[in-house]
Order: C-alpha cells, then sequence, then structure tokens
C-alpha cells in the first residue's frame, strides 16, 4: 500500500512539474490501478496551473496576497450548537508565545477544563511532529504557508463559523478573509508584525529612519563602528529577503536563481562591515545593550520593554523602522484544529477566545508584545496607558498594512524552498 | 567453574545500547541521506532498502568539500578549531592531571571533585555564563580595564575565533582531565623510581618515562573530546553568534532543522562520520601497537 502510495505521489509530481502529460499520468495512474478515481486528482493539480500559479503541497495553488487561495474542504465542518466536551484540551504552540494567566487560565476557568499546552521550536517541527503523530492535540498555532500542507496532508479540520463570533465582531476585516485561506474555512488570525530595524540611540548617532536607504546600514563603510553589535534574523527568508529589499526589490517570494545569488552576495558582503551576529534574540540583546542595530520583528520591540527592559533604563532609546506596506514585509500567524481532534466544540471555542478582544489585549500587552489582528487595538491607547513607548508607536500595524497589496514570505515549490535554503547555508558558512 | 556463556552475557547490556542508541540511529541517518522527502509536509522520508538508495544528494555534498567547494571553508576552520582546542586542553589539562596524579595527596579527592564540578551544569548553561563573562560590559573587560591592560574593551563576542576556541576548551577540558588523570594513575611508580635510580632527571624522567607511557592516554582523552567538538555546533552559536564562526555542525542544523532537504544534513553527517572514523582508526592503530610494546 505505502509503495502505491509512493508511486501514486511520484506521478502527481511528475505531472504537476510538467514532466507528464495528462495523458501520460492518468496511463500511470492506471498502471498502479487508480484509474477510475485519477482524473479528479489530475483536474485539481491542474488548477493551479490554469489560474497561472504555482502547485503547492497537494496540488493546492500557493497563495500570493494578489492571488488569494481557496482551500479544499476536508469533509464537513461540526453542526452548529452542539455542547463544549470534557478537558483536557490540548494545545500546540511555540514557546513563551502565549501567555498562561490572561489566555490559558482565563479560558480553563470559562469553559471547566484543563488546558495542556505542548510547545515547538519551529513549525518545521510543528508540522513533522503533527504529520507523524507523535504528538496529539485539539489545536496548533501554523503560519499561513504552511496551512496548505495542513489541508492537503488532512491534519486539519474546516471550521464552522457560528462558534467563532468574535472572528467577525473583532478581527481586521482583511484577515476574516485572508489571501490564504478565503472565507478563514481553517484557521482564525492571531499576531502580525512586521520586518525592520531596531535600534539604540543611546549607541548609534545615525538616525536610521532617516537614512535614504535605512537597510544601507548593514552595508554602509561608516557603520563599521558598530561592527559586532548587529544582527541579522537567523531566518532564511528574511535575511536574504534583507538582501533583496536594501537592493529595492519587492518580490520576496522569488524563485529566479540569479536574484538569490545576488541577494547571498549582499548578504555575505556585511559581515566584514558589521559583522552581524546572526540570532533571533533581538528583544533581549537590544534591551541589554549587547546588540545596538538589529533586524527585527516588531513584536519584539515591545517584548524587549515588557519583559527584558532592565530596571530604570531609559524606554525612549529604543527605536523602530520599517519600510512601509507594499516596500517592507508584514505577516501573520493564525490558529487552526486538528482533524482528528476528539474536541471540535471545545476548539472551536479556543479559537472564539484568541479572537476575544480583552484575550488578546492582554496577551499582547502582558507577554509576547505581538499585536493582534484586532480592529480595537491600537498604538495611541497603548501609548496612553504607559505600555508602549511614544516612539515605538511605528510597530502597532494598521488595517491598511496588511492584506492586498502588502508584502509577505509565502509558501514557495520545494525548489524554490532548496534554493533559499542553499543562499542561506552559504550565507552562514561564512565562507 | 562458571559455564562458558556466562561471561558474553555481561556484554549483552552493551551490545543493546549500540545497537539500539547508535547503529539504528546511523541506519537511519544513512536512510535519510539516500531517502526522499514527503511530496506534502517534505519531511525526510528514509529509505530502507540499500538496493534503492540513489547516491547523488551524498556525491554532490562530498564535491562541496574540495577545495574551493561550498564546504571546504567551513570544513577547514572546523578543523582548525578542533586541533587547536585540543592543543589548548592538552596544555591546561595536563598539568593538572598531572599533578593531581602525582602530587596531590590529601586533596586528591578534593581536586577531583572539583573537576566534576561542571558537570553538575549542563554544557548550555556553562556557555551562557561564559558569554556573561565575556559580555562587552562583563567581568573579564571589567577587569581589563581596571588593570589598564587594554584602552577600549575587546569585542569577544563579535565573530571572535579566539572566543570560540576557548569556549571550545572550556566546554570540553573536563572531559579530558579525568582519563588522562586515570592514565597517570595506571603508570607504575616503580618505573619512574628505576629512571631516577638509573640517573634521570625529574624532566628526563618526565619525558622519557612518564610522557610517553600516558601517550594512549593523551590518544583516548583526545578522541573523547575531539570527536563531540567536531560536531559542536552551539558553542559557536552562543559564544559568537556569526558566520564568521561557524563550524560544519552549523550547516548540518541547517539542513536538517527544515525545508526540504534533510538529504544533504544526513549526507553531512555521513561525510563527518567517515572523515571521524579515520582519526578514530590511528587511535586504535596506536593503542593496538602500545599494547604489543607492553605485551613483547
Amino acid at each position: 500500500m505505502k509503495d502505491r502510495d509512493s508511486k501514486i505521489q511520484t506521478i502527481m509530481t511528475g505531472y504537476r512539474r510538467g514532466f507528464l502529460s495528462r495523458r501520460e499520468a492518468l496511463r500511470a495512474l492506471g498502471a498502479v490501478g487508480l484509474a477510475a478515481g485519477a482524473a479528479p486528482l489530475l483536474d485539481f493539480a491542474a488548477l493551479a496551473d490554469e489560474a497561472g500559479k504555482q502547485a503547492g503541497p497537494g496540488g493546492i495553488p500557493l497563495s500570493r496576497p494578489d492571488k488569494p487561495v481557496t482551500l479544499p474542504l476536508n469533509g464537513d465542518p461540526i453542526k452548529s450548537g452542539l455542547e463544549p466536551e470534557k478537558g483536557p484540551f490540548h494545545i500546540f504552540n511555540y514557546q513563551d508565545y502565549i501567555d498562561q494567566v490572561s489566555v490559558i487560565d482565563t479560558f480553563s476557568k470559562k469553559y471547566g477544563v484543563e488546558v495542556v499546552l505542548t510547545t515547538f521550536d519551529s513549525m518545521d517541527q510543528a508540522i513533522t511532529r503533527l504529520a507523524s503523530g507523535t504528538v496529539e492535540v485539539d489545536s496548533t498555532n501554523i503560519t499561513p504557508d504552511r496551512l496548505a500542507q495542513g489541508v492537503a496532508g488532512k491534519l486539519l479540520q474546516p471550521l464552522n463559523h457560528s462558534y467563532i463570533p468574535n472572528l467577525e465582531k473583532n478581527i481586521f476585516k482583511s484577515l476574516q478573509n485572508p489571501f490564504y485561506d478565503q472565507g478563514s474555512q481553517y484557521s482564525v488570525p492571531y499576531n502580525l508584525y512586521s520586518t525592520g530595524i531596531g535600534w539604540r540611540t543611546d549607541k548609534v548617532k545615525t538616525d536610521i529612519g532617516s537614512l535614504a536607504n535605512p537597510w544601507s546600514v548593514f552595508w554602509d563603510e561608516s557603520s563599521k563602528e558598530y561592527s559586532g553589535y548587529t544582527g541579522i534574523l537567523d531566518d532564511a527568508r528574511e535575511s536574504l529577503g534583507m538582501a533583496m529589499q536594501y537592493r529595492g526589490l519587492t518580490d520576496m517570494n522569488t524563485e529566479d536563481a540569479a536574484v538569490l545569488d545576488k541577494a547571498l552576495a549582499d548578504l555575505k558582503a556585511t559581515v566584514p562591515i558589521s559583522n552581524p551576529k546572526i540570532n533571533i534574540t533581538e528583544y533581549q540583546t537590544l534591551a541589554d545593550g549587547s546588540c545596538w542595530i538589529h533586524q527585527s520583528w516588531s513584536g519584539d520591540m515591545l517584548g524587549a520593554i515588557i519583559s527584558y527592559w532592565p530596571e530604570g533604563q531609559d524606554k525612549s532609546i529604543l527605536k523602530y523602522w520599517w519600510p512601509g506596506k507594499g516596500k517592507g514585509v508584514t505577516q501573520n500567524d493564525c490558529w487552526a484544529l486538528l482533524a482528528k481532534s476528539k474536541k471540535p466544540v471545545l476548539g472551536h471555542l479556543w479559537l472564539n477566545h484568541i479572537c476575544d478582544a480583552e484575550v488578546a489585549y492582554n496577551n499582547t500587552t502582558t507577554y509576547t508584545g505581538y499585536q493582534p489582528a484586532q480592529k480595537s487595538f491600537n498604538a495611541d491607547e497603548l501609548v496612553k496607558a504607559g505600555i508602549l513607548p511614544e516612539q515605538l508607536k511605528n510597530i502597532i500595524l494598521t488595517e491598511e498594512d496588511v492584506g492586498a497589496g502588502s508584502l509577505q514570505y509565502c509558501a514557495l515549490t520545494p525548489k524554490g524552498q532548496g534554493m533559499w535554503q542553499d543562499a542561506y547555508a552559504k550565507f552562514n558558512s561564512g565562507s | 567453574m562458571y559455564p562458558k556463556w556466562l561471561w558474553p552475557v555481561f556484554a549483552v547490556p552493551g551490545v543493546v545500547w549500540l545497537i539500539l542508541l547508535f547503529l539504528v540511529p546511523f541506519y537511519a541517518v544513512i536512510g535519510v541521506a539516500f531517502g526522499g522527502v514527503d511530496p506534502i509536509f517534505l519531511n525526510a522520508v528514509p529509505n530502507w532498502n540499500p538496493l534503492s538508495w540513489n547516491y547523488d544528494v551524498l556525491l554532490t555534498t562530498l564535491a562541496g568539500f574540495l577545495p574551493g567547494n561550498q564546504y571546504w571553508g567551513i570544513f577547514l576552520r572546523t578543523v582548525v578549531y578542533v586541533a587547536l582546542a585540543l592543543t589548548g586542553s592538552l596544555l591546561f589539562g595536563y598539568p593538572v592531571a598531572y599533578y593531581i596524579s602525582r602530587h596531590a595527596r590529601r586533596t586528591k579527592m578534593l581536586l577531583i571533585a572539583l573537576i566534576v564540578l561542571p558537570f553538575w551544569v549542563s554544557y548550555m548553561m556553562r556557555m551562557l555564563a561564559w558569554v556573561n563573562l565575556f559580555s562587552p560590559s562583563g567581568f573579564v573587560n571589567k577587569f581589563l580595564l581596571w588593570t589598564n591592560l587594554v584602552q577600549t574593551p575587546p569585542d569577544w563576542l563579535g565573530g571572535n575565533h579566539a572566543s570560540v576556541i576557548l569556549g571550545l576548551i572550556y566546554g570540553y577540558i573536563p572531559y579530558l582531565i579525568l582519563p588522562l588523570l586515570a592514565a597517570l594513575d595506571r603508570i607504575d611508580r616503580s618505573v619512574l623510581e628505576a629512571a631516577r635510580d638509573l640517573g634521570a632527571s625529574p624532566a628526563s624522567a618526565f619525558f622519557h618515562v612518564t610522557l610517553p607511557l600516558s601517550k594512549p592516554g593523551i590518544l583516548g582523552a583526545s578522541v573523547i573530546i575531539a570527536l563531540p567538538m567536531f560536531g559542536d555546533y552551539y558553542t559557536p552559536t552562543i559564544v559568537s553568534g556569526s558566520p564568521r564562526t561557524t563550524m560544519i555542525g552549523n550547516q548540518i542544523d541547517i539542513f536538517f532543522h527544515g525545508g526540504p532537504q534533510p538529504s544533504v544534513g544526513a549526507s553531512l553527517t555521513m561525510i563527518l562520520s567517515a572523515f571521524l572514523a579515520v582519526l578514530m582508526a590511528y587511535y586504535m592503530i596506536t593503542i593496538a601497537k602500545a599494547q604489543k610494546e607492553v605485551a613483547g
């Protein structure tokens, strides 16, 4: 059986990549005993090509902000009006990315269930563990570029929105119907963020935000005085993407080898000039002063202030810049329910809880620092409440900053992923 | 007196341990190197059947180790780091082991306990302590400035080769001292007394008797620390974080950590293992020769 599945997958891959015609693929599928039901499979895979989109996992088109995708349904959502199941309820999330008190404990108390949190280090690890069944949870945090994998691999279950009124009530309109999951059939948005530069004004005299090209701070010879005190995000997409933005490019999902080669060469050029450290701990290193300039996620700026800022240190010295909509990258992540969950009603209520305005506000302002996709979340009020320093108002994204016309790192073809990974490995090797 | 099967039975736990915790996982790595990826989840799908192994990725990765190619620079850097860290560990560790073995009397157990003490703290925590010591405003820089040895604090953690090498020494030296101490303790003191009786000075006795007799111990201890050093990736990550100072283990981490190319990570692991097997073979041959000499 496994051998047959493997043959089918090989044929489908060949078809999607254009090595086999539809007729050849059907003939090959017939040879492995799948002639009768094969045509819809091929038609589905062909959808991507016909729409001018690249095929992703299971033939589902790769979504882009300007090329939204409706994910195929894995069965029907649960019926409306059902009673929630008993606990324990299992959730799967990044470490230190949800507040125990304001989110988990309030859900426990509201529905009288124990909530068990299992954590993962990376989305790759999460998907591997979910796919292999080594972790069995009811709900998981997931990034939009992985949703198609979850749907194609039948890991996720479709949602019944009657249990999630907070989605429509509280969430940004553009993210109620996001490009990666039209109709929010499988996911609700969690947090969103931009990618820019965080720096300390007590150490860096240059006003980075007012430079003609602020990214140039990593390349400019005058930045040598900050050598060793700079940082770049330890992430293939973000680091190479930064080099592309430095050159004014905006196709953050390119699979063009020449563009990637140029980005790699540019990224390597930062090493003898600004000597960046490669990590994702800017929330800590900018706060403790061991780093002065770091490519940063916007949420980590507030995270630095909330959780890592030394007592008595002036909060106004931390600044952030990002290029703005259409020029800089914005992203969000989501929560979804697992198809195998035996507590789907409780799962829907969990998603509704995540979308609750008060829960989301407390989660951000007391713990994660990452803003929720909530209509009511407002930079001015955060400043007024003394949570957000005035100069960091630009870390808060508005509804206009996300959705159509925004730049996002989206899913790539396996070949494209390999190209980005190879380029990043070469940068990381330092040779 | 005892049944023939009794003594071989003692080896069973070790053999089971070896099979379960080394051979099976290593075969899995080989399976991943010669296998593929799941078309949907892109995670590794090991190929367990040697008859259908695809050697393309391994050969391409191997070609990357040729001078000027992708892995040449980082491999060379790894070899130099390990060689210098090993030399430094021996320079620091041998005198310590020698002192404890030969000259510490009442304090011997206390000193051994002090050497074992770092094992109570995880390697990661010790490296993080290292970061605190050597941070721009850390104790080391404060001391250097206070003593006027430097005018501007050195940037120890900003992609500094010396920091990574010192970090490796700091992290692994206890693992070197203990087997070295055991080897020095095993040297028959009457041989040393004979050398002295025959007119050898203390230095001459050391260089002509103690040092040669401790060679198997030096090699054994070196192997114990060199093997994990070659695969280390967290020491350069924690004490430097710069692409200037990454080691081959960091490349393995990148390819295994995610993405569609786990077979590249597995191939790198196999190539590193093959290289280490050569070093291991040298150690085994040397030990065998030494045993032969003793027996002869």
